[in-house]
C-alpha cells in the first residue's frame, strides 16, 4: 500500500498545483488592464508607404484614440478640432507603415500630425518627455508631418524646448486629404542605426505610443488657432507589430496531454497491482 | 467517500471565508486571489498531515481515493472516474498552453492612485482662513485654470477630459478629495503629474505642475473651492 500511497499523493499534490495556477491564470486575467493598443500584423508583399487607400490597410485592425487639448504646458488651448485618431499599422518583417485618420472640416497648409513613441527602457512623460520630479525619465521620438511638405520630420525630444530634427531622417510620411478627412501614411525600418534616438521595434513586444494633431485652420484675425503646444493630444497607448505565427505552444500542450495521460496510466497500474 | 466529506466541506467553508466573509469585517479588505490560494494550501497541507496521523486515518483518507482511481466498487461514480481521466489531461494541456503561449495583452501597470506623499507636504494645514470670500475666490481660480479637466460640476468630466488616461480626479466621488488631507491636494496641485512618484506612472499623468503659474496662496484658495464645490469636506485625524 505504502507505494500506492505515495503515487496518489504525488498525484493530489500536481492536481492541487495545476488547479492553483490556473486559478492565480484566470485571477490575473480579470484584472487584464484595458488599454487600446496599435496592431500591426505581418504582411506579404510591398507596404503601402504612399497609398493610404491600399486594400492591404483593410487587414489591420482599426484602433480609435481619443483625443484632448494640451493642457499640460502653456501656452495651452481649450478646445481642439480633432476629437479622434483612428490608427492602423503594418509591417513586413523591414519595414512599419502607420495609417493616421482623423476627419478635418477644411485642408488646411498648416495641418499637421504627429506620433510619439517612447525610446528606450525608461518611462517617458507623454508631453515631450517632460522631465518627471521623482522619476528619471527617457527621451521621445516624435515623427512630425506638415501638409506644407507633405514630408516627415524624425525628431527627438527629452522634455519642452528640447524638441529637435534628427541628425538622421529615418521616417517618411505621406497625407491624402478627401471628403474631410486626413489620411497619413508614416513608414520606416523597423529597427534603426540610433537606438538612443529612434524608437526600435521587437516584433511581438509593446511600445508606449502617442499621437498629436495641429488643425491649420486661421482665426479672423489670420493667426493660426492650433500651433505649438497649442494641439489635441492624445495620452500613452501601446503598439505592437505581431511576431509571426508561432505554433509552439500548441506542441507543448499535446506533449503534457499526453504525458498526464501516461501518468494516469502508470498510476492506476501501479495502484491495481498494489491491491 | 465518509472520510472525504469532512475536508471537502472544510475546503469549501474556508474558501467562502477568505472570499466572501473576511472581506465584509470592517477594518478588512478583499484579499488577493493568489493569497487564497497560498491560504487554502496550507488548510489543505493540514487536512492531509491530520487525517495521516496514524494508520487507520491515513487508510480511511487515502482509501476512498485509491478505490475511486481504480474503479472498485465505485457504482455509480464511474462516468465521474471516466470524466476525470479525460478532465485531468486536458486541464494540464491548457495550462501548459497558457502558459506558454505569447501574451495578446498589453503590459498591465498597475497605478496608485493616491502614492504617498514627500515628508515636507503631509500634515501642512491651509494658512487661507475658510471664508466665504475665500471660496468665492478659489471657486474662481478653479473655473480657470482646473475646471476644463475636472469639470464645473467638479466631476472630472471637463470638456478637456476625454483624450486623457488616467481620466482627471472625479472630486465629487467620496473616494477622492473627501479621504485626503488638505496637505495632500496642496502637495498635487502643486507638483502636478510630473511630481509623483514612480507607483503614480507619473508619465502618464497630464496634471500640470501649478508651481511654475500660480501662487501657493492661489492653490490654498482653490483647495477651499474645490471642497465647497465638491460639497465633501478634507480628511482630518480627529
Amino acid at each position: 500500500m505504502k507505494p500506492a500511497n505515495l503515487v496518489v499523493k504525488r498525484v493530489l499534490r500536481g492536481g492541487s498545483a495545476a488547479i492553483a495556477a490556473m486559478i492565480i491564470g484566470a485571477a490575473s486575467l480579470s484584472f487584464a488592464q484595458e488599454s487600446v493598443a496599435v496592431r500591426a500584423p505581418l504582411v506579404v508583399g510591398a507596404l503601402p508607404f504612399d497609398d493610404p487607400n491600399a486594400a492591404v490597410w483593410s487587414s489591420a485592425v482599426p484602433a480609435t484614440f481619443p483625443m484632448s487639448p494640451q493642457v499640460h504646458w502653456p501656452d495651452r488651448i481649450q478646445e481642439v478640432t480633432v476629437k479622434d485618431v483612428i490608427v492602423r499599422a503594418l509591417h513586413d518583417g523591414t519595414q512599419v507603415a502607420v495609417l493616421l485618420e482623423y476627419a478635418d472640416p477644411s485642408e488646411d497648409q498648416d495641418d499637421a500630425a504627429a506620433i510619439e513613441f517612447m525610446v528606450g527602457e525608461k518611462k517617458a512623460h507623454f508631453a515631450h518627455g517632460q522631465p518627471m520630479l521623482q522619476v528619471e525619465g527617457g527621451p521621445v521620438n516624435i515623427w512630425f508631418w506638415k501638409n506644407k511638405e507633405n514630408k516627415a520630420v524624425d525628431m527627438s525630444a527629452k522634455g519642452f524646448g528640447t524638441l529637435k530634427p534628427q541628425a538622421h531622417q529615418d521616417v517618411k510620411a505621406k497625407g491624402l486629404y478627401a471628403n474631410g478627412t486626413w489620411k497619413i501614411v508614416f513608414s520606416r525600418a523597423l529597427v534603426t542605426e540610433h537606438p538612443d534616438e529612434d524608437m526600435q521595434v521587437t516584433l511581438g513586444e509593446f511600445i508606449d505610443v502617442a499621437f498629436a494633431v495641429w488643425d491649420g485652420r486661421k482665426d479672423a484675425a489670420g493667426e493660426l488657432v492650433e500651433k505649438g503646444s497649442q494641439k489635441a493630444v492624445s495620452s500613452w497607448w501601446y503598439f505592437r507589430a505581431d511576431a509571426p505565427p508561432d505554433y509552439s505552444s500548441y506542441l507543448y500542450a499535446a506533449m503534457a496531454v499526453a504525458l498526464a495521460l501516461g501518468f494516469q496510466f502508470v498510476l492506476i497500474r501501479k495502484l491495481k497491482k498494489g491491491q | 467517500m465518509g472520510a472525504l466529506g469532512k475536508p471537502i466541506i472544510i475546503m469549501v467553508g474556508m474558501y467562502v471565508f477568505l472570499k466572501f466573509v473576511l472581506p465584509n469585517i470592517p477594518g478588512s479588505a478583499p484579499l488577493p486571489s493568489s493569497l487564497i490560494v497560498l491560504y487554502l494550501l496550507l488548510t489543505a497541507a493540514g487536512i492531509v498531515i491530520l487525517e495521516t496521523v496514524s494508520r487507520e486515518s491515513k487508510d480511511a483518507f487515502w482509501g476512498p481515493m485509491q478505490r475511486f482511481l481504480t474503479g472498485e466498487n465505485i457504482g455509480g461514480l464511474q462516468a465521474i472516474r471516466y470524466g476525470v481521466f479525460i478532465l485531468f489531461p486536458l486541464l494540464v494541456g491548457w495550462q501548459t498552453y497558457s502558459s506558454t503561449a505569447t501574451s495578446d495583452s498589453p503590459p498591465s501597470e498597475s497605478r496608485t492612485i493616491h502614492p504617498a506623499p514627500p515628508g515636507e507636504y503631509t500634515g501642512l494645514s491651509n494658512p487661507v482662513p475658510n471664508t466665504p470670500d475665500n471660496i468665492m475666490q478659489g471657486k474662481g481660480f478653479y473655473a480657470a485654470f482646473c475646471s476644463p479637466c475636472h469639470g464645473v460640476n467638479f466631476d472630472g468630466n471637463g470638456p478637456a477630459a476625454r483624450g486623457y488616461n488616467p481620466r482627471p480626479a472625479n472630486f465629487a466621488d467620496p473616494t477622492t478629495i473627501a479621504m485626503l488631507q488638505e496637505s495632500y491636494l496642496f502637495w498635487r496641485i502643486k507638483k502636478g503629474g510630473v511630481g509623483l512618484p514612480i507607483e503614480g506612472a507619473p508619465w502618464k499623468s497630464a496634471m500640470p505642475r501649478w508651481e511654475l503659474e500660480l501662487p501657493d496662496e492661489w492653490i490654498w484658495k482653490i483647495i477651499l473651492g474645490e471642497y465647497d464645490g465638491a460639497h465633501q469636506s478634507p480628511r482630518t485625524w480627529e
